[in-house]
């Protein structure tokens, strides 16, 4: 048969975002996946370049809008590294407690679109998305906002949690403990579901290693590393934190890892609930902070939702210099055209949408 | 670790074969009056970072690929070819990674002239 | 024909010997008749849209009219009102010809299948086999309309339609066999007489699955959607169709969920039989009881892949169809 080359995108519903995919298929298998960046690149790291510290966060923000927060954490604890500010004791668990809400929420995002690339309709998508909405009513509660938080100070946090935060939170994580039961049930029940998801898109650990993806994509190969577990922040250590490994390295693993990795997050934040010490968790106020930059150049991880989230930054006193993001989903997009080769043309969103991808993210 | 980049490519080789197979990012700072590329690298195995920086000569830029033992490099790669100007050499695809842009010089660089909207906001 | 049967049913009392009077009541009887089943088509694609709404938690269509039982209205009128455009490297003559050879072929098949049991504007010797025929012919087109848009989707589209027609008109046809073996009879009306006392849903189970998994096949509906997979192929062979010819499709998407479900009650549950409603009512709600089960499927599966499907037609579908036509053959033969 001949190689047809169709173009998928930049608009198209399942590329969660604008990204453009030159597929060349024989037939139904796909011979070739070139994907095309860019149409969200902002130039965030050049913008951070003639903006002071501060000013910084919300940009950050924008670049992972499944997970603002996470993105927000990771810039500011560069920043707080480079000018070697503490972080209150009780703000390191608010943080945790939040960053795992947040974790959560975009997690739920990857199983509502996960039945979306299937061709499911929309009816795991407003289930999962109902789920969502419950989280970020609860940040919105701990942050005065649904969506764009910056929340983070150095040092601690603009807002302090609200008295009866705690009791909703955990309502909330009951609720949704049941209900993922549920929702995993009602895709893994179904054997076109697993049909369409084991044994697709194949992962190796070798290759997964040597394309350098990360985070779930990472772990469902089996790969042991996640940043929470082996380059400990905050108090996941006092909170026994354990990472989730799978070995098929296919969709399914990768669907499966998230759904293990919801669990172990409610876990963490009912552990940070009981050991949260009482005090402070307000940061440094923005016109309290001396320009004072002690180290030259910081290298931050964080264990976002999508992956591992690395800032390199040359700090100059008032300003970075230079601040380099390591995204996650950059890397794990670049993965794509290996995982897809030889697949099905209908698989190639199933693949597409395991990865977890945010475009802006990726464009930076 | 600051290395030339005549060694460059025997570190690269010393750096696989002791485990660091994982690459954490490629990037690069200019300094203005040398331009520094930061390659990071993990070994999973025992969790160990290493970071090769190489000093390179604004009127000489070019590095080799290393795509042949990390292919997460590429990417990178082509980033930096779009956003700093550095040529790398001994690599295939020459398609540019983000899309078109007409303007001139490299955004990333720190003589990469602003536009004059853009001025008059700041 | 048509007018015999006509005459048929009438009874002496009404019948003519002028055949312009005969035909001109035909054409009010179709018309009529055309017209109450795309009032129940419509319908349906009002119900379609609130339970699948009630399953994913929405409110569904409830702004044009009540419960927003017109919003499948305005959307056809405004389909309707829209450009016809067809696209530049078509084949503009078939491309526009297509649709409406399909809603033809519709109309014949809404005819064929009688909605008033007693009232049939075709009862002919053959008019189960003559649904089966035309309903073979409209894949056909489907390829046709995905052929000369000239679009690559549709063309991927209408690779993957010879696929599916491949795995499920061979066993739907087998076990649509085994119920003529059954009643001994080609005819719509003997059909439903056989199955006064017991359904063939009963007497044969394994033809009775095997059929309904076939007709979701033929209906395009999930877990077979593939022909306009819209996660990979924006809408398959409807990407480059727009407008009146997209409202067409829609309309046609519709009527086939609802004579899919008439089909099935009529095959295999029983058709009109039942007590103590009228005849009409019986097979309406047969046909909408299966029609909304489909729609549940639809709303809680995920799509199958083309190479399942065809292991599922030949691994599945076709041996149990013949087993199923041995049995029919064997115990009621």
């Amino acid at each position: 048969m001949s190689i047809t080359r169709i173009n998928i995108g930049p608009i198209h519903p399942s590329t969660h975002g604008v990204c453009r995919l030159v597929v060349d298929v024989d037939g139904d298998t796909i011979v070739k996946v070139e994907p095309h960046i860019g149409f969200l690149h902002r130039g965030v790291e050049k913008l951070v370049e003639n903006r002071m510290y501060m000013q910084c966060p919300p940009y950050m923000e924008k670049l992972d809008y499944v997970a603002p927060m996470s993105m927000d954490d990771l810039y500011v604890g560069a920043v707080e590294a480079a000018l070697g500010v503490e972080v209150k004791e009780r703000a390191k668990y608010v943080r945790v407690i939040l960053l795992e809400l947040q974790r959560l929420a975009s997690h739920l995002f990857l199983i509502g679109s996960v039945g979306n690339d299937l061709g499911l309709m929309f009816t795991m998508f407003m289930w999962a998305f109902k789920d969502r909405d419950l989280i970020l009513k609860l940040l919105e509660e701990a942050t005065g906002q649904r969506m764009f938080y910056v929340n983070m100070r150095l040092g601690g946090l603009v807002n302090t949690l609200p008295k009866d935060f705690e009791e909703h939170t955990i309502d909330t994580l009951e609720g949704l403990e049941k209900r993922l039961k549920k929702y995993q049930a009602f895709l893994e029940k179904n054997p076109i579901f697993i049909e369409r998801m084991k044994g697709v898109g194949v992962l190796k650990k070798e290759d997964a290693i040597d394309l350098g993806v990360t985070g779930p994509v990472l772990r469902a190969s089996g790969v042991r590393y996640d940043v929470r577990k082996n380059n400990p922040y905050y108090v996941y250590r006092e909170l026994n934190f354990s990472e989730k490994v799978l070995y098929d390295g296919d969709n399914l693993a990768r669907f499966r890892v998230r759904i293990l990795e919801m669990y172990e997050s409610m876990r963490l934040i009912r552990a940070a609930f009981e050991k949260m010490p009482e005090g402070d968790e307000k940061g440094m106020p923005i016109r309290l902070i001396t320009p004072k930059a002690k180290n030259r150049i910081v290298v931050v991880n964080r264990e976002v939702p999508r992956g591992e989230g690395l800032i390199y930054m040359v700090a100059d006193p008032e300003k970075a210099y230079r601040l380099s993001i390591r995204a996650p989903s950059f890397i794990n997009l670049a993965a794509l055209e290996h995982i897809t080769k030889g697949a099905r043309i209908a698989d190639l969103f199933a693949i597409f949408g395991s990865l977890d991808l945010v475009m802006a993210d990726v464009d930076r | 670790m600051k290395i030339e980049r005549n060694k460059f490519a025997d570190s690269i080789f010393e750096m696989h074969e002791k485990g660091f197979t994982y690459l954490v990012k490629i990037t690069a700072v200019d300094y203005q009056k040398y331009l520094e590329m930061v390659y990071i690298f993990r070994n999973l195995e025992s969790i160990e970072e290493n970071t090769l920086e190489i000093d390179l000569d604004p009127s000489d830029l070019w590095m080799p690929s290393i795509t042949n033992y990390y292919k997460a490099a590429d990417w990178y790669e082509r980033e930096l070819q779009e956003m700093f100007g550095v040529e790398i050499k001994g690599r295939n695809a020459k398609r540019l990674l983000l899309e078109k842009w007409d303007g001139k010089g490299f955004p990333l660089r720190k003589n990469f002239e602003w536009n004059k909207q853009y001025e008059t906001m700041e | 024909m048509l007018i015999g049967s006509l005459e048929g049913i009438m009874g002496n009392g009404l019948s003519s010997h002028n055949p312009l009077v005969m035909l001109l009541f035909v054409v009010i009887y179709a018309v009529g008749v055309l017209i109450i089943m795309s009032a129940f088509a419509y319908v349906f694609g009002w119900i379609e849209r609130k339970i699948i709404a009630k399953i994913q938690l929405r409110h569904g269509p409830n702004q044009v009219g009540k419960y927003g039982i017109l919003q499948n209205l305005a959307d056809i009128v405004k389909l309707i009102s829209k450009e016809k455009a067809v696209p530049s490297n078509a084949d503009r003559s078939l491309f526009i010809l297509a649709p409406q050879l399909m809603l033809s072929l519709m109309v014949f098949l809404i005819l064929l299948v009688p909605i008033f049991p007693s009232l049939q504007v075709a009862n002919f010797g053959l008019s189960m086999l003559a649904i089966f025929v035309l309903l073979g012919f409209s894949p056909l087109i489907l390829f046709v309309i995905a052929f000369s848009s000239g679009n690559k989707f549709a063309d991927l589209s209408a690779q993957r339609s010879v696929l599916m027609l491949m795995s499920y008109e061979i066993p739907m046809i087998i076990t649509v066999a085994s119920v003529f073996l059954v009643s001994n009879s080609y005819n719509i009306q003997s059909i439903v007489a056989m199955q006064s006392k017991t359904w063939f849903a009963i007497m044969l189970p394994i033809g009775f699955i095997v059929f309904f998994i076939a007709m979701l096949a033929e209906l395009e509906r999930p877990p077979f959607d593939l022909m306009e997979a819209d996660s990979e192929l924006i809408a398959g062979w409807l990407t480059d169709v727009s407008a009146p010819y997209y409202a067409i499709a829609l309309f046609i998407d519709y009527t086939r969920m609802f004579l899919g479900g008439l089909l099935i009650s009529i095959l295999f549950l029983g058709g009109w039989n039942g007590p103590i409603l009228p005849p009409t009512v019986w097979l309406i709600v047969k046909a909408f009881v299966i029609a909304i089960f489909i729609i549940i499927i639809r709303a809680s599966t995920v799509r199958m892949r083309i190479d399942r499907v065809l292991r599922l037609g030949w691994v599945w579908l076709i041996p149990l169809a013949l087993i199923n036509l041995v049995m029919a053959y064997v115990l009621f033969g």
